[in-house]
């Protein structure tokens, strides 16, 4: 195989896996708003009651 | 609804350098690495590789130090917003040991003709992935939460072992691994020092930043799991 094909397999590991953990970041960031914004809906509601 | 300027906010504040210096910087060790350093004479183009391989490399010994050193903290401080610092770094450094593993295959496959060999420096490298991927499974396991703490401080001590050895096998061991900047002959020309370090700063601001989100995003999940206990345990004692 020719050098050029090497070296771009070697950065598409990189850069793949990099881009993958970044957008399993954002993934986790945005269940924990989900998250965030739900206990919030359930505090109001809670504060409505009382 | 947040604030307008809640991105700049105190505890985002710090995280945003990190991001823009990192993205920015990216762009700059492209330059460098394709346009600025020399194409080695032997290697050719495949050499490239080595200006990504060496800082993942580097930056995964660095997380697992930063293990190290926050296993120790909850050892004996009792810190506990070490141990979250210890699961975020143990995460960035198995991803970037891991991404140095398989660079290194393509390079080893391009100047050896195999894609792997079990010279010392592969050997102990790849006993180091298993070893923080095994302390990342258990990171994962449903623990009481000091009990998991300790256990997760003892083995990001006991995992440490390995690392010094990865970083000296190549010099104590006959390895056919290039140990680079011990050399005394050959070594690399300036250009390719300056890009090598432009690369190893530049990965150290991702670093940076992916581990400082990490963190912020275990604090935040134990958080809100240790509110929802209080509030559960609230809730039924007024059913009570």
């Amino acid at each position: 195989m020719d050098t050029t094909i090497w070296l771009t397999l070697a950065n598409a590991a990189v850069w793949i896996g990099l881009g993958a953990y970044i957008a399993f970041l954002g993934l986790r960031q945005h269940a924990l708003s989900e998250r965030l914004a739900q206990w919030e809906r359930l505090q109001n509601k809670h504060d409505k009651d009382d | 609804m947040p604030a307008p300027n809640a991105f700049w906010n105190r505890k985002t504040t710090p995280l945003f350098p990190f991001a823009l210096f990192g993205g920015l910087s990216f762009a700059c060790c492209q330059y460098l690495i394709y346009c600025y350093a020399p194409t080695e004479a032997v290697m050719g183009l495949m050499q490239k590789i080595f200006y990504l391989h060496l800082p993942l490399a580097w930056w995964a010994l660095f997380s697992f130090f930063v293990v190290f050193l926050g296993s120790v903290l909850c050892l004996f401080k009792r810190a506990p917003r070490a141990d979250s610092l210890c699961a975020a770094a143990a995460e960035v450094g198995v991803l970037l040991s891991g991404l140095a593993l398989l660079t290194g295959m393509v390079w080893a496959r391009k100047s050896w003709g195999v894609w792997w060999t079990w010279d010392p420096r592969l050997t102990t490298t790849l006993i180091m992935w298993f070893v923080y991927a095994g302390y990342l499974v258990l990171r994962g396991l449903d623990l009481p939460e000091g009990r998991k703490t300790r256990m997760c401080a003892v083995v990001g001590v006991v995992a440490f072992l390995d690392v010094p050895l990865v970083f000296i096998s190549a010099r104590i061991w006959r390895s056919i691994h290039p140990a680079v900047f011990t050399s005394k002959e050959g070594g690399l020309e300036p250009e390719m020092k300056l890009t090598v370090m432009a690369c190893l700063l530049c990965f150290g601001f991702l670093w940076a930043a992916v581990v400082w989100l990490r963190k912020r995003q275990i604090d935040s999940l134990a958080a809100l799991d240790r509110l929802a206990r209080t509030g559960a345990t609230a809730f039924d004692a007024t059913k009570e």
